[in-house]
């Protein structure tokens, strides 16, 4: 009788937990919904942000292509980091170090983005403008630097798991052969690893890419296309927490807000099906024998 | 090289914190914990006592909120789901929730706890947003937990012949209840440093100390972001941050002793 009560309970509360998924989902598709069906695709391709001029301008484009410029050069820095780090970690670390570097990485992911962000404005940004006598330091690079060190964590963890969980025959067969070690782990090892070396990309991609507090401090949040890693921008989480507490619940620049949550979100769901696909998949890559 | 890529993480660590001690240490006294922000802006002068209070408050919410529906789930996900094509859809979905960005829970909080339900900014909006965020944080740890419980008891359960809901609370949860708590401490930690969703439902500049769940509340990690960002006080600022660091870092290192005790206690 218990075990029938809670097979119920626990299936009625999952339930109720996937609803609620699609309740945000859906939620935020219907208060965008306005914009999207008379702005259209402008709305991602336009660059004029001016949300309260008559006709108002709805061009979330400068928006995307921060947060991408932001995530992808994060990604640029972090993935030869992390994956040399994992290696170190998987092959050459001394147990001691290990065992002192991995419960670190588990902290560092439990530092509040603020605090990543705040950091990063009094060091890295001063540093900008005391070296390179910029007016203010702020710029997309910052915001990514900042990130990288954010997504190491995740990058180093997963890579690890990957390398990890290539067969030690490899190893074995290529130490046999007589190559050095560090050129079993690039030739041997990190092709061997590299779709969960592609997941633990993808992974810290979604990460970066939804990150918020980081790069509202950090990337500078001017509304102009971004030019270069250099100039300022602002990513659309960015421009969410800067301008909700401001709009009009109700009005276009409201529902414009929700376009661009709705687009965050989107861009975030493909990464975590892609991800999950390749999860599913690489157990098969590399044949246990 | 790559033993430099394994001291840059190290260095990392240490930097942030040394920093932070250095420039923060001096402004992270007694009376910085224990009394209003004071001055002219608000916030020059005093400490962070209400900031503080609305932190903790946010995180009790929010892991009332998602703590009980989030151990049912993972139950389900690891007991009773068998190999259905529904766990198959709840395992997606609880991935593809904990991918969500934090800003766009806050944007459904903001929309459907604030404005449709008309909570307005508050505590009790800013808290169950958090406790949306923290929801598939715990259901992933307390699914990973339930899971890892040795295969040796369920076997020996089902030999005896025991329902599978008695062997679930008198076996596997006890056996699993360190890491399950390890999971909820690093759920209320994510929970405390998180500024996006409550920079958009809960979070105010400045607010008394009454509490109340229809009230704006002043939270720890908001307050760094002000303070910073108006240029209101950059030593106070230092000084939060340095007191959520250590906040965070004293809930991550007891969910991380939990989980290694956890790990020695099962063979």
């Amino acid at each position: 009788m218990a075990d029938t009560m809670a097979r119920f309970t626990s299936l009625m509360v999952s339930v109720c937990a996937t609803i609620l998924l699609l309740a945000i989902v859906v939620f935020i598709a219907r208060e965008s919904w306005p914009v999207w069906s008379s702005y259209g695709l402008k709305l991602i391709a336009g660059t004029d942000w001016s949300p309260l001029a008559r006709p108002p301008q709805l061009g979330l484009g400068t928006m995307v292509l921060s947060t991408l410029w932001v995530a992808l050069g994060a990604m640029f820095i972090a993935a030869p980091l992390g994956f040399s780090g994992a290696v170190f970690l998987a092959e050459f670390a001394p147990a001691w170090l290990a065992g002192v570097i991995r419960p670190v990485l588990n902290i560092l992911t439990g530092i509040p983005s603020v605090v990543y962000g705040f950091v990063g404005a009094t060091v890295l940004v001063k540093w900008f403008e005391v070296s390179f006598h910029m007016a203010s330091g702020e710029s997309l690079f910052c915001a990514s630097l900042v990130l990288t060190v954010m997504v190491l964590p995740y990058i180093v963890t997963t890579s690890e798991v990957a390398i990890r969980s290539v067969p030690a025959e490899y190893r074995q067969a290529a130490l046999a052969l007589g190559v050095s070690r560090p050129y079993v782990a690039l030739r041997v090892l990190l092709p061997l690893a590299k779709r969960g070396l592609l997941g633990a990309l993808i992974l810290g991609f979604g990460r970066a890419a939804g990150e918020t507090m980081a790069v509202l401090m950090l990337a500078g949040n001017t509304l102009h296309l971004p030019a270069s890693w250099f100039s300022k921008g602002e990513p659309l989480s960015a421009l969410i927490a800067l301008e909700l507490g401001t709009s009009e619940s109700g009005s276009t620049h409201y529902q414009a807000l929700f376009a661009a949550g709705l687009i965050l979100l989107i861009i975030l769901f493909i990464i975590n099906l892609t991800l999950t696909i390749i999860r599913k998949d690489s157990g098969r890559v590399v044949r246990k024998s | 090289m790559f033993w430099s890529a394994g001291l840059v993480i190290l260095l990392v660590l240490t930097g942030i914190i040394g920093y932070l001690l250095l420039r923060g240490g001096s402004s992270l006294t007694l009376e910085f914990l224990t009394t209003a922000p004071k001055g002219l802006p608000l916030g020059t002068g005093g400490g962070v006592l209400p900031a503080i209070k609305g932190t903790l408050l946010l995180v009790l919410i929010a892991v009332l909120a998602a703590a009980v529906p989030g151990l049912i789930t993972a139950i389900y996900l690891s007991e009773y789901g068998e190999s259905s094509k529904f766990k198959v859809l709840v395992n997606i979905t609880i991935q593809c929730m904990a991918g969500i960005p934090s800003i766009v829970t806050g944007l459904f909080g903001y929309a459907f706890f604030v404005v449709y339900l008309g909570f307005g900014i508050s505590l009790l909006a800013g808290g169950l947003s958090l406790g949306i965020m923290i929801f598939p944080v715990i259901v992933l740890t307390a699914r990973d937990a339930l899971l890892a419980v040795n295969e040796q008891y369920r076997l020996a359960g089902a030999a005896l012949g025991v329902s599978r809901w008695y062997m679930l609370h008198r076996v596997i949860i006890p056996q699993s209840a360190p890491a399950i708590l390890s999971g909820i401490l690093l759920a209320m930690g994510y929970a405390a440093g998180a500024t996006a969703p409550i920079m958009v439902t809960a979070a105010v500049i400045s607010a008394g100390m009454s509490g109340g769940l229809m009230e704006p509340v002043m939270a720890l990690p908001y307050h760094l972001y002000i303070l910073f960002s108006q240029h209101i006080s950059m030593e106070k600022a230092y000084g939060t941050a340095l007191l959520l660091v250590l906040l965070l870092l004293f809930l991550n290192i007891t969910a991380l002793l939990l989980k290694g005790r956890h790990r020695k206690g099962g063979y």
